[in-house]
């Protein structure tokens, strides 16, 4: 055959991208002109960021010159971080409590009432929906200052994205094992714990770990805003300018996040692997 | 005359000898047949010809040069000449069909510009020409992911075309196509035998396909060669006993 046989076969695959598929075209051309625009619009140039590094030197340095070490308030700092990691554990248990009920009936394959599930999902979605942060705002009105606000804000937010993820885990549970319990003649309560729960639950374990290592994370930021924890320790010396113990305190939180992480690495591994 | 020279290979994982003293000399242009029941070893030995796998001792050879010390560049070359096809067809399936076969020049012609899905026209035209032999170029542009398992290992089988290679190493190329299928596709892999003159060795668990594709069998019980020969001299016990069926 020869060679324009053989491009008839399929001239598409000939033709340049542009012609092959313009509205992919277009999109990259647009991508790329939007891309440039915001560069342009933010003044984003190198002598900008250099000369803003720069600014922080003093910063850099303060941070690390540890003055009278010993007289530091530790019992405040330790506190908090405890706090923190106490506000993501409940946050997140509370929230995993709640969410599987909500999954079972966010979920398809087990629950027929297609109105309830609907309104159940985009009740979930506008949960969500709101940052993290607004919902501390607001219940630091509501319940005062201190960590309870920040737990009811990892909770709320929690329930959100959990009870979305569940039920999509459970919608996508393995229609045949479920089939096959019943097939046996097992009730729904048995269907349910032997059909779906097997296969969901360590998906739930590993997506609740997940975002405890994230709730301690997010903690750290709700204190800014007033909802107790370290973040409100950091955000006080970082006012006073206390860059030293602003450092040793990102350092605990740093190797804090860094256990929960190994740690729930660990588990992670055991429940899958079981 | 070229040959691959393997010699008193050995592969064990951590607490089993997947392959167990093995030395066996193929010819350019044969087209052997590895027979055995699963678990005998035969994916291992492939795995240690294209050296996904590392040996834990012996020696495999092509044309005297020693396969198991290479490295690096010499590795990726000696892998892009000895092409292998899957039983699952290991291809990209959200790719289409033109850009998986033309992903076989990766190994041995690779250009920046390949990353962002761009061949030359002369690759192009030589993918689409395997395709065609193999009657596939009016799927060209289509997600290989949408096409039927024949369909796909055909797919499969001009990819390891578009590598140029010496050998082709298929491991139970049919095992998950229907009796159709795997007629089109041992075919297939026979043209490309007979035709091209490239050696071929190829895994397969039926023993009636082994005998009608394969001008010598090689079996494998244990880790171990029990048989090599024509297919014409193994005798009915001794594929009774490669396939263990007096214990079933």
């Amino acid at each position: 055959m020869s060679e324009k046989d053989i491009i008839s076969l399929c001239p598409k695959a000939f033709y340049p991208l542009w012609k092959r598929s313009p509205i992919v075209f277009t999109g990259y051309i647009l991508v790329i002109f939007y891309f440039l625009f915001c560069l342009y619009y933010f003044d984003f140039s190198l002598g900008k960021i250099l000369s803003g590094l720069s600014n922080m030197k003093p910063i850099l340095v303060a941070m690390f010159t540890w003055n009278d070490f010993f007289n530091w308030n530790f019992n405040s700092i330790f506190t908090g971080l405890a706090q923190t990691l106490g506000m993501a554990f409940l946050g997140t248990f509370l929230a995993t409590l709640v969410c599987i009920p909500i999954s079972f009936v966010a979920s398809r394959q087990i629950f027929k009432f297609g109105l309830i599930r609907f309104l159940i999902k985009r009740f979930l979605d506008f949960i969500r929906g709101v940052d993290i942060l607004i919902w501390a705002i607001i219940y630091v009105r509501a319940f005062g200052l201190g960590p309870f606000a920040g737990l009811l804000s990892i909770f709320t937010v929690d329930v959100g994205t959990l009870g979305k993820l569940f039920s999509e885990a459970t919608d996508n549970a393995d229609a045949r094992q479920i089939e096959g319990m019943q097939s046996t003649g097992a009730s729904k309560i048995s269907v349910i714990r032997y059909g779906l729960i097997p296969q969901i639950f360590p998906i739930f374990i590993s997506q609740s770990l997940y975002f405890f290592e994230s709730n301690t994370r997010s903690a750290v930021i709700l204190g800014v805003v007033g909802a107790g924890g370290i973040g409100l320790q950091l955000t006080e010396r970082m006012k006073a300018q206390y860059w030293d113990q602003t450092l040793f305190i990102i350092i605990l939180i740093l190797i804090m996040v860094a256990i929960i992480d190994t740690a729930s690495r660990i588990i992670r591994k055991n429940i899958i692997d079981e | 005359m070229a040959s691959l020279e393997i010699n008193s290979l050995v592969k064990k994982f951590s607490e089993t000898t997947a392959i167990n003293d093995i030395s066996i000399r193929i010819l350019d242009g044969e087209m052997v047949g590895i027979i055995g029941k699963s678990g005998a070893g035969k994916s291992t030995l492939m795995r240690l010809i294209n050296r996904l796998i590392e040996p834990t001792s012996g020696s495999i050879a092509y044309n005297g040069i020693e396969i198991t010390s290479l490295k690096g560049k010499n590795l990726k070359q000696w892998r892009s000449k000895c092409a292998m096809i899957f039983q699952q067809f290991n291809l990209i399936d959200r790719l289409d069909v033109l850009t998986n076969v033309l992903s076989g020049t990766l190994g041995i012609n690779f250009k920046l510009l390949k990353l962002l899905k761009i061949y030359s026209k002369k690759e192009k035209i030589e993918a689409l020409t395997y395709l065609n032999n193999l009657d596939l170029s009016d799927k060209a542009l289509q997600r290989v992911g949408t096409l039927s398992g024949g369909q796909q290992q055909r797919v499969a089988i001009a990819r390891a075309m578009m590598q140029n290679p010496s050998i082709l190493l298929a491991d139970e190329p049919i095992s998950s196509l229907d009796p159709k299928n795997s007629k089109v596709v041992m075919d297939d892999i026979k043209k490309i035998n007979k035709q091209d003159g490239i050696m071929v060795i190829c895994n397969l668990h039926s023993l009636e396909i082994a005998k009608e594709y394969c001008d010598r069998l090689i079996g494998l019980s244990d880790g171990k060669i029990v048989f090599d020969g024509h297919p014409s001299s193994l005798t009915k016990e001794l594929a009774e006993q490669l396939y263990d069926l007096e214990n079933e």
